[in-house]
């Protein structure tokens, strides 16, 4: 029997600063075989280890079309990533996984597709994004929206810069708090529709952020008439085993570690309405 | 023909036993209290005592290395001994096999399941329930003596215990160990139907369950006062046979020590608090919430079974007299019992 709580060596490559608390870290597996049975998909998570420390569940922010390497964007908030942070390129993380469910991409064919993050929210849906940037041909329009406290809160920014360059690609940014300079929109992310058409045909959106940013952008895509179905989300609980037994993230009778964390609006509407998800 | 074991001959058999197996009964300790521990610790208490926790620390240690580590290297420590539980009870029986079953859902908890294998179990029938006014297993159909899942149950029938046989396993055992055992026409009804009426806390578990499926149904004023009056021990999830969550942490020095995990519970603020500070469960009354609609909602909705096995232990380990019949009663009474 395989014991899925034992985490693997894998060795730090390159370390990139998204924000002055967030760094995005490119890791490889010490062992050629574990980096090739680590088959993960669009969405999900891993759980990683500083030894010692503790361990922490983090989504995977690189796509799966991707081979060769790990990428995982990770603010300094807690125990385990404030050490994660003190950490250099060569040293050594421990991981596992992957766990959970997967965004949607094959039902995501041939239609409109809406990003739509907040604050570090974007690194979950970076996966399916350059995913879908590497079958581009396979979806119609694609639209960013991106929101964050100020603009050095934003994260990816070099990237988000090369997906403005693709065919048929919107990026929209927002922020809180602008600086000097800040050419683009203020205010969260819902003041964006006033800035481009959201259209419900032929569309999904796909979310990620606080809570309370999924909670406001689901009651405008609603309002927009995105069907619950098309309104796709990944959420975040306090998780310690990611396979389901822990208890921690449990919501009504579903464990987001296992059963999601990507979720439609019309599943989360069926959670307990006490559990405030939404 | 059925079998018999004499009363004096248990030890003896249990001697037996110990060549081959981890073995566990109930031990009365130095000061009184019984608890499961190995046989070596002490005197084997068959009669009505209470063992305060359940038997799923056996294999569900309250604390647990999961693995060491030094220098960056792991090293894993999973042990697996075949274990033999002598003498539990009905209600704690259900609560293993309920546990069992969880932890072989989805992707299997090596540490649990290592344990289990080749474990060898018998029950012992309860003929006075051992938490007096606690337990209500009648209502759960769990009690007092279990209908299967054991090896073997023992029946009390005053110089000798009757010998139920409820697995192969057991068969084999009874005829490998044949010299403790003689012959025996003893009709066991009679002592079963007194046991069942000795049981006298009575609920209606059934409407319970069929009000807790409702999901427009919310008993928020009875979760208020529990939120209120509940001190946040965590009494009633450490003792019961099916609270299996848990906490993972590292206990080490300079790099060198252990990933461990002790027990956790719903019921506490720390539970759901995530990193960021932000915490879905702070209000008191949802914490409460969560435990009784666990037991008997969501287990229902995703195994058929409720989580409650009428053991009786929530109640009667709680210093404010809060327990899973009381809100039963709250709920399917209509009157107020806490």
């Amino acid at each position: 029997m395989k014991n899925e709580y034992l985490p693997y060596p894998a060795t730090i490559e390159e370390i990139r600063p998204e924000t002055f608390d967030t760094k995005t870290y490119k890791v490889k597996f010490k062992d050629q075989k574990i980096a090739d049975s680590f088959d993960y998909k669009q969405g999900q998570f891993a759980e990683i280890s500083v030894l010692g420390v503790g361990e922490a569940p983090i989504s995977i922010t690189s796509s799966p079309s991707r081979k060769g390497f790990l990428e995982f964007t990770i603010r300094a908030t807690g125990k385990v990533t404030d050490e994660i942070h003190k950490l250099k390129v060569g040293d050594v993380l421990h991981i596992r996984g992957p766990y959970g469910n997967a965004f949607p991409f094959d039902a995501l064919k041939g239609k409109n597709l809406y990003f739509i993050a907040g604050g570090i929210g974007l690194a979950p849906l970076r996966s399916l994004i350059n995913l879908v940037m590497d079958n581009r041909s396979d979806f119609k329009h694609i639209k960013i929206l991106y929101g964050a406290k100020t603009p050095e809160d934003m994260c990816f920014t070099q990237e988000l810069e090369e997906w403005k360059k693709i065919d048929d690609t919107e990026v929209w940014l927002t922020v809180d708090k602008p600086c000097d300079g800040w050419g683009c929109s203020v205010g969260v992310v819902t003041e964006l529709w006033k800035e481009t058409n959201i259209h419900p045909d032929n569309a999904v959106g796909i979310l990620c952020g606080p809570p309370i940013m999924i909670k406001f952008v689901t009651m405008e895509l609603s309002k927009s008439g995105f069907k619950d179905n098309d309104i796709v989300m990944t959420l975040e609980r306090y998780m310690k085993c990611g396979i389901g037994k822990c208890g921690h993230c449990n919501v009504g009778e579903k464990f987001i570690c296992v059963d999601g964390p990507v979720f439609t609006s019309e599943q989360v509407k069926k959670f307990p309405e006490k559990e405030h998800v939404l | 023909m059925a079998k018999t074991i004499n009363k004096n001959q248990i030890n003896s058999l249990l001697k037996e036993v110990e060549k081959e197996y981890k073995a566990f009964a109930p031990i009365k300790g130095p000061e009184g209290d019984v608890l499961f521990k190995l046989l070596c610790d002490g005197e084997v208490a068959l009669g009505s005592e209470d063992v305060v926790i359940s038997p799923k620390d056996i294999f569900f240690p309250q604390w647990e290395t999961m693995f060491k580590f030094k220098d960056g290297q792991i090293e894993e420590t999973c042990e697996s001994a075949p274990v033999f539980l002598f003498g539990i009870r009905p209600c704690d029986l259900k609560g293993l096999l309920f546990a069992d079953e969880f932890f072989k859902r989805d992707i299997e908890d090596k540490y649990y399941l290592s344990k289990i294998e080749g474990r060898f179990i018998v029950t012992i029938g309860c003929i006075k329930p051992p938490r007096k006014d606690a337990c209500f297993c009648t209502s759960t159909d769990s009690g007092p003596f279990a209908k299967d899942g054991y090896d073997l149950q023992l029946v009390d029938v005053g110089e000798s215990y009757l010998i139920e046989v409820g697995s192969k396993k057991g068969e084999e055992f009874i005829a490998k160990h044949a010299k403790f055992f003689t012959d025996s026409d003893a009709d066991t009804a009679k002592t079963k139907e007194d046991a069942a009426k000795a049981v006298e806390l009575k609920v209606d578990f059934k409407k319970a369950l069929d009000l807790m499926a409702d999901d427009k149904f919310t008993p928020q004023e009875i979760y208020e006062r529990i939120g209120e009056r509940c001190l946040y021990c965590g009494g009633c999830l450490y003792t019961c046979p099916t609270c299996t969550c848990f906490n993972v942490f590292d206990n080490a020095t300079d790099g060198k020590g252990e990933r461990v995990r002790n027990w956790d519970g719903c019921i506490l603020s720390g539970y759901t608090r995530e990193a960021s500070g932000h915490n879905p469960r702070t209000e008191k009354w949802i914490r409460a919430a969560r435990r009784y609609e666990h037991k008997l909602k969501h287990d229902c909705k995703v195994t058929e079974k409720s989580g409650c096995t009428g053991c009786g232990r929530c109640l009667s380990s709680c210093p404010v007299n809060i327990g899973m019949s009381k809100f039963i009663q709250e709920i399917t009474e209509k009157r107020r019992t806490m």
